[in-house]
């Protein structure tokens, strides 16, 4: 597995070298946003990422507009 | 290694890597809860299903191929290996993402790692 671990050399992100803090499926897109310099392995992830959630979400407000705005206007009243 | 953590796995990851996750003290449960998304094949209905999840459109669930247990398995030093590595994107934007940096770390060397899984169980 040389060729592997020569692989994971070239990577140099916080999404790459973070092994002791606890990372999981929760925090872990957060960090790679947070992450000032992304390797190029974690940018193009993140780019495609990013623009296929965009793309849900204009489609998922399209499809739901009139059953989300009840909803939310309901809890902002009772956080006010 | 996992010791009170929760994972979640879509039905394409194998029992054997499972299996070692719960050996390594991790436990097994619905994807709400789980602190780790595991899966094997992106186009699965199952982890389809969390690709379409507000969690996910969040930015507060990353799946991650499950291979990632076949490294830990496999690595000396057991949490040497970097999750990082193994972040699984929805399929269909795989091949575009392959077309910029080559293949995914969890392409190469499938065989061995699942082998070398099978071996340590
Ligand atoms: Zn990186």
């Amino acid at each position: 597995a040389t060729e592997n671990d020569s692989r994971m050399m070239k990577y140099r992100c916080s999404g790459c070298i973070t092994i002791r803090k606890p990372l999981n499926s929760r925090n872990f897109s957060k960090l790679l946003h947070s992450c000032l310099y992304q390797c190029d392995h974690h940018k193009v992830i993140v780019e495609a990422e990013d623009r296929y959630k965009s793309e849900l979400r204009k489609s998922l407000i399209c499809n739901k507009k009139i059953l989300l705005t009840p909803h939310r206007r309901q809890r902002l009243n009772s956080e006010s | 290694m996992f010791q009170g953590q929760r994972g979640w796995f879509c039905r394409s990851v194998g029992r054997d890597l499972t299996q070692f996750w719960v050996d390594e003290g991790g436990m097994v449960s619905d994807a709400q809860a789980a602190d780790f998304l595991f899966s094997c094949d992106a186009s699965h209905p199952d982890t389809q299903r969390i690709y379409q999840s507000l969690d996910y459109l969040e930015d507060n669930a990353t799946v991650f191929h499950a291979y990632y247990l076949s490294a830990v398995a496999n690595a000396e030093i057991k949490n040497s290996v970097a999750l990082g590595h193994f972040v699984l994107p929805p399929a269909c934007l795989q091949k575009e993402i392959r077309r910029k940096i080559g293949s995914f770390i969890w392409e190469q060397d499938e065989n061995f790692l699942i082998e070398k899984v099978r071996e340590k169980i």
